[in-house]
């Protein structure tokens, strides 16, 4: 019984560490898509899509994987409460934005060449 | 021999996580209107935030997530005061 | 005159309420209440929403006042369904006052009286804001008026946004509030603190009271169920991981659509009406809605969603209604949870970017 522990043990430090390289590296992956879309987008509502959503799953995994990392203690707490945060707030912000972007009368980018068809439907 | 890895890893990551918020800084400067830029200030606040996790993790400084949280706070609160001010312009919050 | 509905232990078999309408910030409120106290003095309810024209149908502005009435009114009725759940309410919806021109105050309360009489209300509820036509100011005269020709009635207690009045509630809701605020404060105070600590314990439970006296109204703008509210936070347990599975799906076909050099989007936007109630459902089915890629509430007034799309395959999904079935099922349980999708009932469409 111990002595299968003790040979676990490692296997789960093995596992902890591809864990959590593989969510910083997702991590890493989402925030870039983030940031190209930002820059790419044609306009201020498709903007705030990668920048609501796509970042919040970035920077969730990227806390995840920190939360992973400290393993169990007080730190990890703030981790998760930090991850609930994000989660929370930044669809808000978004949504604040783009509702103020609404308000001072910023019209939506839409695609020129196939209007008449979606007009139609 | 792998926590020493994990934090190089934290590190390296924090490192991109800095190039891509400086990144954003384009659409900061760019613009075109109030509402771009502070959509890109608040995705490089979300940036710092995960930066400050990561270098926590990193350095073994669990102090620096009280910062992040407060950070984190901060950038909602900026990217909605400021959303709806530039609504109701002096107007009651 | 102010009480004069409320006979005390009498509870009648049908109670007939006339619930005049215009479009107010408070008008979803005062139909809640309407129900909700209706629904208290007798076991049947017969609601009467009507909205009153100021000018008749023949002239040019009376067609379109007739159109936006009629869509008041629809609203204004599915709202009605919702807060009366199982219960048996009746609910008839009538425009008034489309034949004749309606001036003044005195107008205004004949033609209720008239329809009072017709179908025998028993009171008026009056929408605090209520602004019949485009006249400000009428409420104090109507309530004049209304007295002068015996109609009781009374005015929704409702909170007006950014006025901050206290809201309704009788003792035990309050304190329920402000029980429920202490230990939610007192909580994350102690998670960033140490639980251990004296002096970590006494000063959250003084910046826990603090606030939840300051803010127990702010937070909870509905009356909280001792045994609803914690069924809820349970079945909101398990909507976190549908919501993070959804988020990751979408995340992924946004990230090929962006990443891709053509970069195919095809942004639109549409409104959706959603059948959940305002406050935290509408809330929690707005966020969800942004959270989930490609989507991205811009507006929500009342039920009526503005959402922005940003790939055609999320507009499908979106249209398919699941994440409003799945907050329906956190808010109201199981059974609720299966409505029509959101294009079946016709509550979908794409719109033009001028319509913000």
């Amino acid at each position: 019984m111990i002595e299968g522990l003790v040979e676990a043990i490692p296997f789960f430090e093995e596992l902890r560490f591809w864990a959590i390289v593989i969510l910083v590296a997702f991590g890493l992956f989402f925030t870039f898509v983030s940031a190209v879309g930002v820059i790419r987008l044609p306009d201020v509502y498709s903007r705030a899509h990668t920048a609501s959503q796509t970042d919040t799953l970035g920077a969730g995994l990227a806390l995840a994987a920190v939360a992973l990392a400290l393993g169990w203690q007080n730190a990890t707490v703030y981790t998760v409460l930090l991850l609930f945060f994000v989660f929370i707030t930044n669809p808000t912000a978004a949504h604040a934005i783009a509702r103020s972007a609404a308000e001072s009368g910023i019209t939506p980018w839409e695609k020129e060449t196939d209007e008449e068809v979606t007009s139609d439907d | 021999m792998t926590a020493e890895l994990i934090n190089e890893i934290f590190l390296g990551a924090a490192a991109l996580f800095v190039v891509l918020a400086i990144l954003m800084f384009y659409r900061v400067v760019a613009g075109p209107t109030t509402q771009d830029r502070l959509l890109a200030v608040n995705v490089l606040g979300t940036n710092t935030v995960v930066i400050l996790a990561l270098l926590a993790a990193g350095l073994d400084e669990p102090w620096f997530l009280d910062i992040a949280l407060i950070y984190a706070l901060l950038n909602f609160l900026m990217a909605i005061a400021i959303s709806k001010f530039t609504v109701e312009r002096g107007g009651v919050l | 005159m102010y009480n004069d509905g409320r006979a005390e232990g009498v509870t009648v078999a049908a109670e007939r309420i006339l619930v005049p309408l215009s479009e107010t910030v408070t008008v979803r409120q005062t139909v809640g209440y309407a129900i909700r106290s209706g629904l208290e003095r007798a076991d049947d309810l017969e609601c009467h929403l009507v909205v009153a024209l100021p000018s008749d149908r023949e002239m040019p502005e009376g067609q379109t006042e007739v159109e936006t009435a009629r869509s008041l009114l629809s609203r204004a009725e599915s709202w009605a369904r919702e807060d009366a759940d199982s219960s048996s309410v009746t609910i008839e919806t009538a425009v008034l006052g489309d034949e004749e021109y309606l001036f003044g105050p005195r107008d205004f309360v004949g033609t209720f009286s008239e329809y009072a009489d017709d179908h025998d209300i028993d009171r008026v509820v009056l929408d605090p804001e209520y602004e019949p036509g485009a006249t400000a100011g009428l409420l104090q005269p109507i309530e004049r008026e209304l007295e002068a020709v015996g109609l009781p009635y009374e005015e929704a207690p409702v909170e007006r946004p950014a006025r901050h009045e206290q809201l309704i509630g009788d003792g035990t809701q309050q304190f329920d509030r402000l029980f429920a605020m202490f230990w939610i404060s007192y909580g994350f105070y102690l998670v960033l603190g140490d639980p251990t600590y004296w002096f970590d314990l006494v000063t959250g439970a003084a910046v826990a009271g603090i606030v939840a006296v300051a803010l127990a109204n702010v937070t909870f703008t509905f009356p909280l169920g001792r045994v609803r509210s914690p069924v809820r936070t349970v079945r909101f347990g398990l909507y976190v991981p549908y919501l993070l599975f959804e988020i990751i799906k979408a995340n992924l076909a946004i990230s090929i659509v962006i990443l891709r050099p053509s970069m195919p989007i095809d942004p639109k936007l549409t409104r959706v009406n959603a059948h959940v109630r305002s406050g935290l459902p509408l809330l929690a089915l707005a966020n969800s809605i942004t959270l989930t890629p490609g989507t991205l509430t811009i507006r929500a007034d009342d039920q009526r969603l503005v959402v922005h799309s940003l790939i055609a395959s999320a507009r499908d999904d979106l249209f398919d209604g699941a994440l409003e079935r799945a907050v329906r099922f956190v808010f109201h349980g199981r059974e609720s949870a299966a409505i029509a999708s959101p294009r079946e009932r016709g509550d979908a469409e794409i719109i033009g970017g001028d319509e913000l």
